[in-house]
């Protein structure tokens, strides 16, 4: 499938200051890779602001570590591990962050407003039940899972993306296929 | 943890869909799922999954992004500030879990500055007249000279007019014969504070409101890991990753000094401590201002700090703190040692080439220890290894940028469960400070009006800086003499807050104590801070205890200082009345 992809990064700037070689190799990153990413992180984090904000600080990452990508490295691995750190890193912050209403001290008690799982699950629609179901995974299975079955990546591509040797990827994996074939199940997936 | 007998084939099924299979596993797995109903079922359950997962929805990005990376790559900043210094950013789209807040127990305050605008003390001040050195300093001929900046404390002159105070005299204009407006004062931008019940104590994050309405709570740091007290001083460290705070230890008599991670490292790295986690770094007997010192060096890498040891008769030394370390390190070993302030290294923007340490004793003395970033931290005696001295003066409190400084002279006393105070001359004085050499010049009284000698004399005071280097907040005023403000004025007054700027040539008089009515009755000043832009003070005030067992209770203010018959403004920060809100902190770096 064809990914939507942002405005490109452009070339007007690059040409007004000479085409230099690493503008010219990060317009050509930004725009291969901007849109996977983005859907990368936006199913990891489940928030398109989320995602749109780790997606720019992966890239102005990736712009000041251009110097440090050899020809031996798999710029699309690097490029997955920024953001996946990043994105990692957002995950914990909001961890220790949590948001507070107007009358935050009076929402303690206050029931859940939102519809039972039941009519949760018959409202909405397939991308929602799967993202709700990505989001019940431990972080690192979601990882290794969107890295295989959304970016369509071998284990040890995996593996590159997330520190881990190729046996690693293969456990984590399979463990990770479980608990979202357990997910899906809640989501009223058949099993 | 058994493992089922499916569960080799589970994991060669997953393996097979991306194509990770050797031949013999392919061989073993499909002679397998010949005879597995089981393992069938998983491989398609995998499959679909896979099928389904590979079909989600492909979203664009935002049409923006490009220029957004853009403004980021080319501004160079963004991705590494701390959270909390881009709250619109931290706070987007995020839903999900509420806590329940029922006290407030520190406060860290961000204030949008107004660059633009003209400040008080602002100006540029006349050359300084006959400089003098009443603090002799002696450079050891060994070591390299220290740093130099020019002069910029005007000419004392206590009977200028309020006017001359808030917009000092400038050499190309002169003193102002009418009083100036003030500028419009800037309102809190956010609002932190390490807040909760005594059992779920947090760290709370609240937004400015519009005048008149509470402060609003919007976001909350986990549980710190340490017993929860009441906090009575806090310095945020200049890159805002680090929280220093003292703590009391309910009516034992000590303090606790500690350090919380409050935002998480720049750009991924990785560091030992998470958001929120608190390392404690030693218990103090709980006396004077002069052990509530938290001095962070200039680039955050160390913090100085002061332990006076509840089991060695509260003999005080000098410790230092490296963020992300273990253990603290002792920098001195004598008994009477006090952490001053950070010297700034002007040819090294943000760090600091050594500090002044202060050696209580009925003529106190202070000396710089060299201690560069970099520099192992060991053992030292000032006394043998300092590289300036400076006589009869104590606790020199420097501006951030070191040029000006607020220290104690007179004669000091140790006093049985007090420790060591000012005793008869003390007084803080007002000074010039000179990085080449470390001498102290062009000082003068630091309150102007008052009249310091056997009658009368100051033990101590709490003194702390804006990050402007010129305005300056004194509270706790110990003062041993009979008032001198006249029948109706208790002056200097102990339960009120002077707020001074160094470049008034008033210097410090009983006109500047914000007004009574300010703090709430009966309450004591624990803290002040004066705003970056030195036009605010924060002012935690604690009430007495009831005596019913009701949890320690403090609030914070914020006011406005106005001169002459305008009456100060203030604000109560505090979101109900109970609990223990401040003291406060100030992030003198807020880009937002």
């Amino acid at each position: 499938m064809a990914v939507p992809g942002p405005m490109p990064w452009g070339t007007p700037a690059v040409t007004r200051r000479g085409v230099d070689a690493n503008e010219a190799r990060f317009a050509q990153l930004f725009d291969e890779y901007s849109a996977p990413i983005f859907n990368y992180v936006l199913r990891m984090v489940g928030d398109a602001d989320r995602a749109a904000d780790i997606t720019q600080d992966t890239f102005i990452k990736a712009y000041r570590k251009l110097d440090t990508v050899t020809d031996a490295t798999s710029t699309r691995s690097w490029l997955y591990r920024i953001a996946t750190n990043t994105a990692i890193d957002d995950m914990r912050r909001r961890r220790m962050v949590r948001p507070m209403g107007d009358d935050a001290p009076s929402y303690a008690n206050r029931p859940d407003p939102r519809p039972g799982p039941e009519a949760q699950v018959m409202a909405s629609t397939l991308d929602e039940r799967v993202q709700r179901a990505l989001s019940t995974l431990r972080p690192n299975h979601r990882q290794c899972l969107l890295l295989s079955d959304l970016e369509d990546m071998s284990a040890i591509q995996i593996g590159e993306v997330m520190g881990l040797s190729y046996a690693a990827v293969r456990t984590l994996l399979c463990r990770a296929r479980g608990e979202m074939r357990r997910a899906l199940s809640a989501e009223g997936f058949a099993r | 943890m058994t493992m089922n007998r499916h569960e080799p084939f589970e994991e060669l099924i997953s393996a097979s869909l991306t194509g990770d299979l050797t031949d013999v596993e392919r061989q073993r797995l499909d002679a397998h799922l010949d005879t597995c109903a089981a393992c069938r079922s998983v491989f398609a359950a995998f499959m679909e999954q896979r099928r389904i997962m590979s079909g989600l929805r492909h979203v664009a990005p935002p049409r923006d992004l490009a220029a957004r990376v853009r403004t980021g790559v080319e501004g160079g900043a963004f991705a590494t500030l701390p959270w909390w210094r881009r709250p619109a950013v931290m706070f987007a789209g995020i839903g999900g879990g509420l806590a329940a807040i029922t006290g407030v127990l520190l406060a860290l305050v961000l204030l949008n500055g107004t660059p633009d605008e003209p400040e008080i003390g602002d100006a540029t001040p006349p050359p300084s007249a006959s400089p003098t050195s009443s603090a002799t300093v002696v450079a050891s001929p060994s070591q390299e000279p220290l740093k130099t900046l020019p002069p910029i404390l005007p000419p004392a002159s206590p009977d200028a007019s309020p006017a001359e105070s808030i917009n000092p005299p400038s050499p190309s204009t002169g003193p102002s014969p009418t009083a100036t407006p003030i500028p419009p004062s800037p309102e809190p931008d956010v609002f932190i504070a390490l807040t909760g019940p005594s059992d779920n104590l947090a760290l709370m994050v609240h937004e400015p409101v519009p005048s008149g309405e509470p402060l609003r709570p919007i976001a909350q740091l986990e549980v710190f890991e340490a017993p929860n007290t009441p906090p009575i001083a806090a310095e945020l460290s200049p890159d805002g990753q680090w929280l220093a705070y003292i703590a009391e230890l309910g009516l034992s008599g000590l303090n606790e000094v500690r350090v919380a991670r409050v935002a998480d490292p720049p750009d991924g790295e990785s560091g030992q401590m998470d958001v929120g986690d608190v390392v404690i770094l030693g218990r103090s007997v709980a006396t004077t201002p002069f052990l509530k010192g938290l001095e962070w060096s200039p680039d955050s890498g160390r913090l100085a700090y002061t332990l006076a040891d509840p089991d060695a008769s509260g003999e005080s030394d000098v410790w230092i703190y490296e963020p992300e370390a273990t253990e603290p390190e002792r920098l001195t070993d004598v008994g009477n040692a006090y952490a001053a302030s950070w010297i700034p290294d002007p040819d090294d923007d943000g760090a600091a080439f050594g500090l002044w340490v202060s050696l209580a004793a009925a003529e106190p003395v202070s000396y710089v220890v060299e201690l560069a970033p970099g520099d192992e931290v060991a053992t030292v005696d000032p006394e043998e290894d300092g590289i300036a001295e400076a006589p009869d003066v104590f606790m020199p409190t420097l501006t951030p940028d070191g040029l000006i400084a607020i220290y104690w002279t007179g004669s000091m006393d140790a006093e049985d469960g007090i420790g060591w105070v000012m005793s008869e001359g003390g007084e803080p004085y007002l000074a010039e400070h000179d990085l080449e050499d470390g001498t102290f010049r062009n000082e003068r009284p630091l309150f102007s009006d008052l009249d310091v000698g056997e009658e009368g004399w100051f033990r101590y005071a709490g003194i702390s800086w804006s990050s402007d280097g010129d305005a300056y907040a004194i509270w706790d005023a110990a003062w041993t003499g009979p008032s001198q403000g006249g029948d109706d004025l208790q002056y200097p007054d102990p339960t009120r807050v002077y707020f001074g700027h160094a470049t008034d040539p008033r210097g410090l008089t009983r006109d500047h104590a914000i007004d009574e009515a300010d703090l709430p009755t009966d309450t004591r000043v624990v803290d002040a801070k004066a705003s970056p832009t030195g036009e605010h003070l924060l002012v935690t005030v604690r009430y007495p205890l009831s005596g019913d067992l009701s949890p320690p209770r403090a609030d914070l203010l914020l006011i406005e200082r106005n001169t002459g018959s305008e009456a100060d403004v203030m604000r109560n920060l505090s979101i109900n009345d109970e609990g223990w809100f401040g003291p406060a902190a100030f992030d003198a770096d807020d880009e937002d």
